[in-house]
């Protein structure tokens, strides 16, 4: 399993907002487990609420990340508050629109939906609201060590940025 | 990989459960997270929490020998699996790295119809990585 | 604004930040104890706070936390003379005289309770 939940961003303003996609595909290793055929009942194959907050949590850390120019290192140090409505079964998309509410040099906080979207029919419902914190880690945990390129994301955001990849 | 967070059950009490996590280097998505410095992703510790409130739910018999942490209480549950449908103030503190293990702690604070509300606490060395609350309702509920 | 409203905005700015209960936020309740504070929610108590009243506020007025990372104000885990003088400068606020019998760092976040936010917030009106 890779750590990757997200898998294109559609919309990125700079300090305000950010939206992106994620498939949910049967060939992800992780719904084989979540949750198996037993007995008598078939599998019921979703993608887990804490995979989605973190769909959400790389959406906002974008943004987040964009904001500072990536010369911060963001990292998710609270989840605020999570709410869902609905659960992410194969063949749907899920849509993560994230929002900033607040940007500081320590840090930041966020908010934002998750809708799930009928890619036959193009229609969606609401899947989830998701309320995150985030902290510029090098304001609020001196001397730790932590890499200079210290995520995979926050490179390729900026291959997407730079027009890499990026959709439309 | 296989989508199980809780390693082994360490203590069953009335109201709580504790369980661990043994962070391995091994597990493949440690490489993404992050690049050169792996550590558990901050939702896998709560995931880590959900799956312990579930097999406190299953009970000591539960369906822990044969499904696991992550679906085992679905086979009598009319409502399937339950899942984690509200977090309320999850905050992390210490990171967990490869080598270390995280002990999760799970209390039932209420419960209300068919849902489950817990506090959850994971620590690393005794040092607090992970708390919040979290609530666990029936799949099929909706 | 009556003490009573700031009261009622701190509680809701408190219950959204810390996840807790209406019942829990009683005057007396302590923000890093009853209530289970870390430093990141610090951070959101500010920013919340700085929306539901229209005020700025920095992280340092509100926890003087550059006192306890400065040598001369703490000493071997524990509050100076000269620390104690400073805090009760910057943190008008604070309940402090319990603190004052410990001074132990460790239980600095003890010193807010939610009446010390209604009158912080009060002082920055």
């Amino acid at each position: 399993m890779r750590w990757i939940w997200i898998d294109r961003i559609l919309e990125l303003e700079r300090g305000r907002r950010c939206v992106t996609i994620k498939n949910v595909s049967a060939a992800e290793e992780v719904l084989h487990d979540h949750f198996p055929a037993k007995g008598d009942r078939p599998a019921q194959p979703v993608m887990p609420n804490t995979l989605i907050i973190e769909g959400m949590a790389q959406t906002a850390g974008i943004m987040v990340g964009h904001a500072g120019d990536f010369k911060e290192k963001v990292i998710l140090a609270k989840i605020t508050r999570a709410e869902f409505s609905d659960a992410a079964r194969p063949g749907y998309t899920i849509r993560f629109t994230a929002e900033m509410d607040n940007y500081s040099k320590s840090g930041a906080s966020t908010h934002g939906k998750c809708e799930l979207i009928d890619p036959h029919t193009g229609e969606s419902k609401p899947l989830a609201e998701i309320a995150l914190m985030f902290s510029h880690i090098d304001h609020n945990m001196a001397g730790l060590a932590f890499p200079e390129h210290n995520s995979r994301l926050h490179r390729a955001t900026h291959a997407n940025v730079a027009g890499l990849g990026f959709p439309g | 990989m296989r989508f199980e967070l809780i390693d082994r059950v360490v203590e069953r009490q009335a109201d709580a459960l504790t369980g661990i996590k043994n962070v391995s280097a091994a597990e493949e998505y440690l490489a993404d997270h992050f690049p050169g410095f792996p550590v558990l992703p901050g939702v896998m510790m709560l995931e880590a929490l959900v799956q312990a409130a579930r097999l406190f739910v299953a009970g000591p018999e539960g369906e822990w020998a044969d499904g696991g942490a992550s679906g085992n209480i679905s086979g009598n549950n009319p409502g399937g699996p339950l899942v984690v449908t509200q977090v309320r103030n999850v905050r992390y503190g210490n990171m967990v790295r490869p080598g270390q293990a995280l002990v999760v702690r799970v209390t039932l604070r209420k419960r209300e119809g068919d849902g489950y509300e817990f506090q959850g606490e994971g620590t690393v060395d005794g040092q607090v990585a992970v708390q919040g609350r979290f609530r666990l309702e029936p799949l099929n509920a909706a | 604004m009556t003490h009573d409203e700031v009261f009622a905005k701190v509680r809701e700015v408190l219950e959204e930040a810390l996840g807790v209960d209406e019942d829990e936020v009683t005057p007396e309740a302590t923000l890093g104890g009853d209530l289970g504070a870390e430093s990141i929610d610090y951070l959101d108590i500010v920013f919340r706070l700085e929306k539901a009243f229209g005020i700025k506020i920095s992280q340092a007025e509100l926890m003087a936390d550059n006192v306890l990372s400065d040598p001369q104000y703490v000493q071997d885990g524990k509050v100076t003379d000269l620390g104690m003088a400073e805090l009760r400068k910057q943190l008008p606020h604070a309940d402090l005289d319990t603190f004052d019998e410990s001074r132990q760092v460790d239980e600095f976040p003890n010193i807010f309770t939610v009446e010390s936010m209604v009158k912080f917030v009060q002082g920055k009106l």
